[in-house]
């Protein structure tokens, strides 16, 4: 029984995904004739008491639990709260809360700074056209499915870093094949429509073979790379978790879906995981142009870039991913740098700041007045709207600048935000997906010749990359059940398959002991993370008959050891740790820095597995040197 | 916006909250809080939080058809009880772990419950302000006054051991036993000072019977229990009894202990034929010489389950506790019918009087007897006014004892009656079914041995499911099948003796004259030896920090001080919370090491207990990285080297 909801202050449903249990429970209670009535009749009295709570209380809620154990986890966003709800015991709060945030990182992937006005996030998600909402909710529940079942299934979206495929040799031909002859290639050619391919990237099923950037190309964070496995994950899903007769009938008679370049996702391997909307089922998109980038929004230094995307399926669970810098997308940078003035100063204005104090900590008034009519002025002449800007702006300075005007005070606030939503508006007819001209794209024979290109180099490794995929690493010491080494520095995970239901055997062969290995390693990664979050980075646990242990330090470039620090313990209402959601590493990483300026630091973790009949003196001993044999391969560049 | 932003933060809530009193539009809020603590929140607050919570629950509640149980906020958190159309609210910090704020809402309510009966009912009795001042100082008593680490466990307090004579717990516990032969005695407890010396109940009901000894001691004042007690005696020595209530599961305990039933013979012989000749109380070389049946008991037999507490020390078990546990009183003692005979409970003679050393207690006896009850209550009240702690409070509190409590007196006992006889008829038919089908099962055990097995195994049972002894939640809120029984409190300056007894006891003349004289000397000179115990300053701290939480007697021993906590003290605390908390979520977890860059924290668990062990001063410098050398992984080695000489055995 399960349950995610978008919901703004009026109580208006934005967006929600259930379960069928969860739809017919509700159904049950309230049968109301329109689903959508009865969610918002349900959830309307908390969402109401939430922001009650906020404006008379100070405080919020963040999670509620009943005596049956159904869990509901809160969270407010700016404007936006998210409720999560958990009703059969799948999931932990910290996993709702999770999901949560994951949901939040998916609509900035696809919103990107439309996200931050709620009156526009409710146009985005909420479009009048009942069939465009029809199509976006689709979408949006679709990924939120893809996401889960990684979750579920998959070790890299356990730990949140992206596994790689362990094979230098073939790793870095394809990195120069990507560099030399790809990328070079597109980039070069007229037909490029204005875009610039900057990132280049190969996955077999979750995991990467080869990732390469161009030089003028900035990094894309981990958490970036792992919302885009998903999103590629929910465009052509691998088989991870279907049973044998379905991977038999699929392997057998339907191989060519993977070929078909439609971007719709195949069917799901079972209908309690669709979605529970009716009427969504019962409407078809229109077919989706196969050759049409998807939108995405990258993180960058200044604000969420604008990229398209285009993900090229070479065979089954393996594809190609293109990232391209889209035409205009300097005037992201512009718009984030006024937006986040206009933040600034509405921040400073609420804490009571007037005059000149209200604009403390920003380059000068007058400068930045010109600056941003100028811009205008430019913007104007570029075929989009800009009226309701110009009046926004007009009304701003009235009251900021004028004699009659009220100057930089309380006041001002009204016109500050209506500033700041004008922006948003621009921002979004720059780069939103269906502002933009839909022909904006690669030539489709430019992606042809790409996809064609890779699947020539990769023909005769394709085989032996599904089964590697499969058989990553293996395992030498007696009595090591399981690891997981994560280099957080770079985001990057190794570990042995645990492929509970998949027809090639892991590691832990197949049957009810893999899938209690399985539920013992992710109640373990949890568990770390939990008492990461309080700041303990040693942990060790006997638990039943095993041995769990889990560690997390840091080193120098050159491999020593740095000194243990007090990790700050973070609250519990606070992001989950993890790289996909608020990248805590990231921040960890920063916090430690500071101590060592002068020098590059890494993180690493690592958890493991262990018989409880062996001594913990053993077990140490394997886990030090687990932790330096696997230090090797990541010395391996991937760039 | 965030009008009373600080108060959630750093403020305790508990309220009470009636929803059926607010069911229309015009309804005020106010109407239907019953109780709110801190009394002084201003009420638009108080409305405005219950409203809240209250309205959210019932929504949340209806969807997931089920009540809630734990509220979260960023600031703080709520643990939450409903039933019927009731709403409990207990709110603490966030860090304090789930697990222990609901157990303190728990034992909130069923300590209401104890004292007061149903809590519908009580209302209808009493005005809220009268419940109010019951609710507060319940609180007080569970949250007042004790460490962090007593709120994380939420267990009780007992004395420490470590600068006693063993002989005066084995003392204490003697009394109990010696208590324990007049029948209508079910279990009982001694205190000192506010924490337990000894107690022959479940630790659910210590607390219970603690609260108000707490209070007394720390306010050195003569408190009658609530309303319903009658007192006589000087601010030195002097007993009470107070009508208590407890659930069918905690009396079935009492009344039917799964001890052994060879003991029997002790006390086969009629209750109500007080034996004058022996002497209740004994010392230790007082030994019966019947005892010596003992000796030969089937040797299958298990040792009677021990909920005995021997404060703060691990190593307690008295070798011959089953010579000394008499078997408990007989379930059907015939009800003196009349048993509530206003007259006849307020005869003098029927209390059990006290003085300060127990040589002339014949002739206060005599003097007593020429009382009538309004000169008895007007002297206790004299000598109330006389010691000049009072407080408005507790003056409000004598006066309550006369007027209101008395007429609860008549009106309810008297109208419970009857139920209280079938009730108690009840219970036994409940007793004899059981006894008959254990007997049908038994194949040519005896009844006697079938009942006793079965009990120790329904016993076991129950311990694997409530390893902290707290009583489920149902069973707390289960009002309606409350049972009333009396608590008989006998007080020897700091001390108190506390026992559960039948409610024919407060009628049986001579039940209690026999109690009370036999235990009088023994509880004067066990309160002399531990006057005279110097309070035990700590020695100087161990290099390291540890709490030993012992699940079965619900009883902490630590080295971490109360007040002053340091940072490695701190340190051990945070991370007990945490592991405590794991512990509480996964049943199969044994054991645990955390560490930080300045501790490491080690902690291992049983079914019947938990330890934490912290060495002081900061782990050696290492990296974090997996480290055979690393300081933390001997830690299991060095808390089982150093706890042994605190009795605590982790081989």
């Amino acid at each position: 029984m399960k349950c995610l909801l978008l919901a703004n202050e009026s109580a208006e449903v934005l967006f929600y995904w259930t379960d069928t249990e969860f739809e017919q429970r509700v159904q049950e209670q309230y049968g109301l004739p329109a689903f959508e009535d009865s969610i918002n009749t349900l959830f309307a009295p908390i969402i109401i008491s939430c922001s009650t709570m906020v404006d008379r209380l100070g405080d919020n809620y963040t999670s509620f639990s009943t005596e049956n154990n159904h869990i509901y986890v809160l969270h407010q966003f700016e404007e936006c709260l998210y409720i999560a709800v958990n009703g059969d015991g799948d999931e932990t709060e910290e996993d709702l809360k999770r999901k949560i945030f994951v949901m939040k990182k998916l609509t900035e992937i696809m919103f990107g700074m439309v996200t931050f006005s709620g009156a526009l996030l409710r146009k985005e998600l909420r479009p009048q056209d009942t069939e465009q909402r029809n199509r976006l909710w689709k979408k949006l529940r679709s990924l939120l499915e893809t996401y889960s079942r990684l979750r579920e299934n998959d070790q890299s979206f356990l730990v949140e870093a992206v596994e790689r495929l362990i094979h230098p040799t073939l790793c870095e031909q394809c990195i120069e094949f990507l560099e030399r002859r790809l990328v070079q290639q597109i980039n070069s050619n007229m037909d490029r429509m204005g875009e610039e391919v900057l990132h280049a990237f190969i996955l077999v099923h979750t995991k990467l073979l080869a990732f390469y950037s161009s030089r003028n190309a900035s990094n894309l964070y981990s958490s970036d790379l792992l919302a885009l496995i998903i999103l590629v994950q929910d465009l052509y899903p691998s088989k991870i978790n279907l049973d044998e007769t379905s991977e038999e009938l699929e392997s057998s008679s339907v191989p060519e879906v993977f070929y078909t370049p439609e971007p719709s996702p195949p069917e799901r391997e079972s209908g309690d995981k669709n979605m529970a909307e009716d009427s969504l089922q019962t409407l078809e998109a229109p077919t989706p142009d196969p050759s049409a980038p998807s939108r995405v929004f990258l993180e960058s230094k200044e604000c969420p870039m604008p990229h398209s995307m285009y993900c090229l399926p070479l065979w089954p669970g393996i594809t190609l991913v293109l990232l391209t810098k889209i035409p205009n997308s300097h005037v992201a940078t512009s718009v984030c740098y006024f937006l986040e003035a206009f933040v600034k100063l509405e921040k400073r204005l609420c804490e009571g700041h007037e005059g000149a104090a209200a604009m403390r900590g920003q380059p000068s008034v007058q400068e930045q007045r010109s600056r941003l009519e100028k811009l205008i002025k430019t913007w104007a002449g570029m075929d989009i709207q800009t009226s309701q800007l110009q009046n926004a702006w007009t009304d701003f300075k009235n009251k900021a600048f004028s004699r009659s005007g009220s100057g930089f005070t309380r006041d001002l606030l009204p016109s500050c935000r209506n500033m700041k939503t004008q922006l948003c508006g621009v921002y979004r007819q720059f780069f939103a997906a269906e502002c933009m001209g839909s022909s904006q794209r690669l030539a489709p024979h430019l992606q042809e010749r790409a996809l064609s290109m890779v699947q020539e180099k990769l023909m005769d490794w394709k085989d032996f990359l599904l089964v590697k995929s499969k058989r990553n690493i293996t395992m030498e010491f007696p009595g090591l059940i399981h690891f997981i080494y994560v280099d957080r520095s770079n985001g990057q995970m190794i570990a042995p398959s645990l492929n509970v239901t998949d027809r090639t055997v892991s590691e832990l062969g197949k049957g009810p002991l893999a899938d209690f290995i399985k539920k013992k390693v992710w109640s373990l990664v949890a568990t770390a993370q939990r008492y990461l979050q309080k700041g303990y980075a040693t942990v060790t646990l006997r638990d039943g008959d095993y041995f769990y242990c889990y560690f997390l330090w840091f080193e120098n470039e050159t491999g020593y050891k740095l000194e243990v620090i007090d990790i700050p313990s973070s609250p519990d209402d606070g992001a989950p740790v993890g790289m996909l959601t608020c990248d805590y590493y990231r921040k960890l990483l920063r916090y430690y820095s500071k101590k060592h300026q002068n020098e590059v630091v890494k993180c690493y973790e690592l958890f493991t597995v262990h018989l409880g009949v062996i001594p913990n003196e053993y077990i140490l001993q394997h886990c030090s040197q687990l932790a330096r044999k696997l230090w090797e391969p990541t010395r391996i560049p991937l760039l | 916006m965030a009008e009373t932003a600080t108060l959630t933060d750093s403020r305790r809530f508990f309220f009470l909250y009636d929803s059926s009193k607010v069911q229309e539009e015009v309804d005020l809020t106010r109407d239907g809080i019953y109780y709110f603590s801190p009394e002084d929140t201003p009420i638009d607050q108080q409305e405005l939080l219950c409203g809240q919570l209250a309205g959210v629950c019932r929504c949340v509640s209806e969807l997931s058809s089920s009540p809630v149980r734990l509220l979260h906020l960023r600031k703080s958190k709520y643990a939450v009880r409903m039933k019927d159309k009731f709403l409990w609210a207990l709110s603490c910090v966030v860090d304090i772990p789930d697990v222990s704020v609901c157990d303190l809402l728990d034992q909130l309510i069923a300590l209401f419950c104890f004292y007061n009966g149903p809590v519908r009912q009580s209302y209808q009795l009493y005005s809220k302000q009268e419940l109010a001042l019951r609710w507060a100082r319940y609180l007080c008593h569970l949250q007042g006054g004790s460490t962090e680490l007593h709120h994380i466990f939420s267990c009780l307090r007992t004395i420490d051991s470590t600068h006693i004579d063993p002989l005066l717990l084995l003392k204490a516990a003697l009394i109990l036993q010696a208590c324990q032969r007049c029948p209508l005695v079910l279990a009982g407890c001694i205190l000192y000072r506010g924490r337990v010396v000894s107690t022959q109940m479940p630790p659910a009901l210590t607390v219970k019977v603690m609260v108000y000894e707490t209070q007394t001691y720390s306010q050195d004042f003569q408190v009658t229990a609530n309303g319903l007690s009658s007192l006589v005696g000087s601010p030195f020595s002097s007993t009470a009894t107070t009508q208590v209530f407890l659930m069918p599961t905690e009396l079935h305990m009492l009344r039917c202990p799964p001890v052994d039933r060879a003991c029997r013979s002790h006390c086969n012989q009629p209750p109500c034929q007080p034996s004058r000749s022996r002497l209740l109380s004994r010392t230790l070389s007082d030994t019966p010489t019947t005892d010596t049946d003992s000796s030969s008991l089937d040797p299958t037999h298990c040792p009677p389950p021990s909920y005995k507490t021997v404060p703060s020390s691990p190593r307690s078990s008295l070798s011959d506790e089953l010579c000394f546990s008499p078997s408990p009183s007989r379930v059907n003692t015939p009800i003196h019918s009349n048993l509530m005979n206003q007259s006849e409970y307020f005869t003098p003679d029927s209390h059990v009087h006290s003085t300060s050393n127990g040589t002339n207690l014949c002739a206060v006896e005599e003097h007593l007897a020429g009382l009538n009850i309004k000169q008895d209550i007007d002297a206790n009240s004299g000598s109330e006014t006389k010691s000049n702690g009072l407080n408005s409070d507790q003056d409000i509190q004598s006066e309550e004892i006369k007027a209101p409590a008395n007429g609860y007196e008549q009106s309810n006992c008297l109208d419970n009656h009857s139920d209280l006889d079938s009730q108690i008829k009840s219970e036994e038919n409940k007793l004899d079914a059981n006894n008959h089908v254990t007997n049908k099962n038994g194949n040519g055990e005896t009844e006697e041995e079938a009942k006793t097995k079965s009990k120790q195994i329904n016993r076991k049972l129950k311990e694997k499911n409530e390893p902290t002894n707290t009583p489920s939640p149902h069973e707390t809120l289960e009002d309606t099948s409350l049972v009333p029984l009396v608590l008989y409190q006998h007080r020897v300056k700091g001390l108190v003796l506390a026992l559960l007894v039948e409610p024919e006891f407060i009628t049986d003349h001579s039940a209690r004259e026999e109690v009370h004289h036999s235990s009088l000397a023994s509880l004067n000179g066990l309160e002399a030896h531990l006057r005279n115990t110097s309070p035990g300053t700590p020695g100087p701290p161990g290099p390291y920090t540890f709490a030993h939480y012992d699940c079965i007697q619900n009883t902490l021993t630590t080295n971490v001080c109360g007040r002053s906590v340091g940072p490695q003290d701190q340190a051990f605390v945070k991370a007990t919370k945490l592991v405590h908390s794991h512990f509480s979520r996964l049943d199969t977890l044994q054991e645990a090491i955390v560490r930080n860059a300045s501790s490491a924290v080690y902690g291992t668990r049983t079914t019947a207990q938990e330890t934490y062990f912290l060495q002081q001063g900061t782990p050696v410098r290492n990296s974090g990285s997996p480290d055979p050398q690393d300081s933390a992984f001997s830690l299991p080695r060095k808390a089982r080297l150093r706890l042994l000489k605190h009795g605590v055995n982790l081989l």
